[in-house]
């Protein structure tokens, strides 16, 4: 038996805190794009993963089964000079920030708090914590 | 005894705009004008001007066999004349759309006939022979009962209903069958109800305000009105949650409930 392969989710190892911001609408591909642009000028940030309705490449079903779905959202958006596809309509972000001091994390949120209040029109919620998992687990070395 | 048919009870908003859609007799305002053409084309089952597609001959030709209920009752138009039984499915967003699922049920049964409705949770199909359907579609999309904000007409892949709104305040539809017109304020299809692109984009106008939507919705909310707030339809619904319990387990003391 070969040995395990590597997981391939970079984990920090340790509970490293991680900001959870839900939207209280779906952000548009532009709005996404601007406010991840915003986030991206602060320091100390080591991941950011985000959630959202997915928006289908193709339609899947039904008698269009086949047709592009060409969805305005569904595009390539421009973050910190590299390209990203969005494939979502974005609703969630999960910011996990490498910082283990609390006077660094509060100045952290207030520029993550600025950076939202700025982009996000219609209001948001956000909270500090941990909503994933940091280390690899049984799960990373699951066959395909 | 006859009794009167009261519809709903309670007296909240919600309620009493249960009981307005459901009432026949109430003649239901028409907000907006989407010629019949369009209908059609958003359903997509033929093209306008085309003939209907037949699947009988026409009732008149006398070939039916002779049975007492066909007699009795008098057909739809479409049976009449032999059309193909088409479809229309709305989806209903649960932040104050104006109506929802279950009550279009109530809606069209008390309102039309010869329909097959199904109810699911966030979508509503009804069923019907073509040409009474284009009749029925273009009613339910011109009248109150539709926001084209958060009315969808979707025929397949109707999940939306229960996500956050996007930031135009649209439904959320991963098929995109309807888009924001920002100059003109208004929602737009450019799919038909299956996501197949139409030739023109087509109009449905301007999204309703929140607080009008909240005059006019059947849906009870935490955040709008409470349905425990509503003494009677809360009372109502554990009567029938107890008196259906009761029928299942102990159907002896269901006697003098």
């Amino acid at each position: 038996m070969s040995a395990p392969a590597k997981p391939t989710a970079d984990y920090a190892g340790k509970p490293l805190p991680e900001v959870q911001i839900i939207t209280n609408r779906l952000l548009s591909a532009e709005t996404t794009e601007k406010l991840l642009n915003a986030l991206d000028v602060i320091p100390d940030i080591r991941q950011i993963n985000m959630t959202g309705e997915s928006l289908p490449k193709m339609i899947n079903s039904g008698p269009g089964k086949g047709h592009e779905n060409n969805h305005t959202e569904r595009r390539v958006i421009h973050v910190g000079g590299q390209e990203v596809e969005l494939r979502y309509l974005v609703g969630g972000f999960y910011i996990e920030l490498d910082v283990e001091d609390e006077e660094i994390l509060e100045a952290r949120l207030d520029q993550i708090k600025a950076a939202c209040n700025e982009h996000i029109e219609h209001g948001y919620s956000l909270q500090v914590g941990r909503y994933s998992k940091y280390r690899p687990t049984l799960h990373d070395y699951r066959s395909a | 005894m006859a009794y009167k048919r009261q519809f709903y009870p309670g007296e909240s908003i919600p309620a009493k705009n249960r009981k307005r859609y459901m009432d026949p007799k109430v003649k239901l305002k028409k907000l907006r004008d989407v010629s019949q053409d369009d209908v059609v084309r958003i359903m997509g089952h033929r093209n306008p001007g085309e003939d209907y597609k037949s699947i009988h001959p026409p009732i008149e030709e006398g070939k039916e066999p002779d049975c007492p209920i066909r007699k009795l009752v008098t057909p739809i138009e479409g049976a009449k004349h032999g059309d193909r039984v088409r479809y229309i499915q709305f989806t209903d967003s649960v932040y104050f759309a104006p109506i929802s699922p279950y009550q279009r049920a109530w809606m069209y049964l008390s309102r039309y006939r010869g329909i097959d409705t199904g109810t699911l949770s966030g979508r509503q199909i009804i069923e019907v022979r073509e040409r009474d359907l284009e009749r029925m579609a273009k009613e339910m999309i011109d009248n109150e009962t539709f926001d084209p904000a958060l009315t969808g007409i979707r025929g397949a892949t109707v999940h939306g209903h229960a996500c956050r709104l996007d930031e135009n305040g649209l439904m959320f539809d991963g098929w995109q069958r309807y888009v924001w017109d920002a100059q003109k304020k208004e929602v737009v299809y450019v799919k038909d109800q299956v996501a197949i692109p139409l030739d023109r984009r087509i109009s449905v106008g301007k999204p309703a305000s929140m607080s009008d939507l909240k005059k006019r919705t059947t849906i009870f909310r935490a955040d709008g009105v409470d349905m425990r707030d509503d003494k009677e339809v809360t009372e109502y619904g554990l009567r029938i949650h107890k008196l259906r319990t009761l029928g299942g387990y102990q159907p002896w003391k269901v006697k003098g409930e």
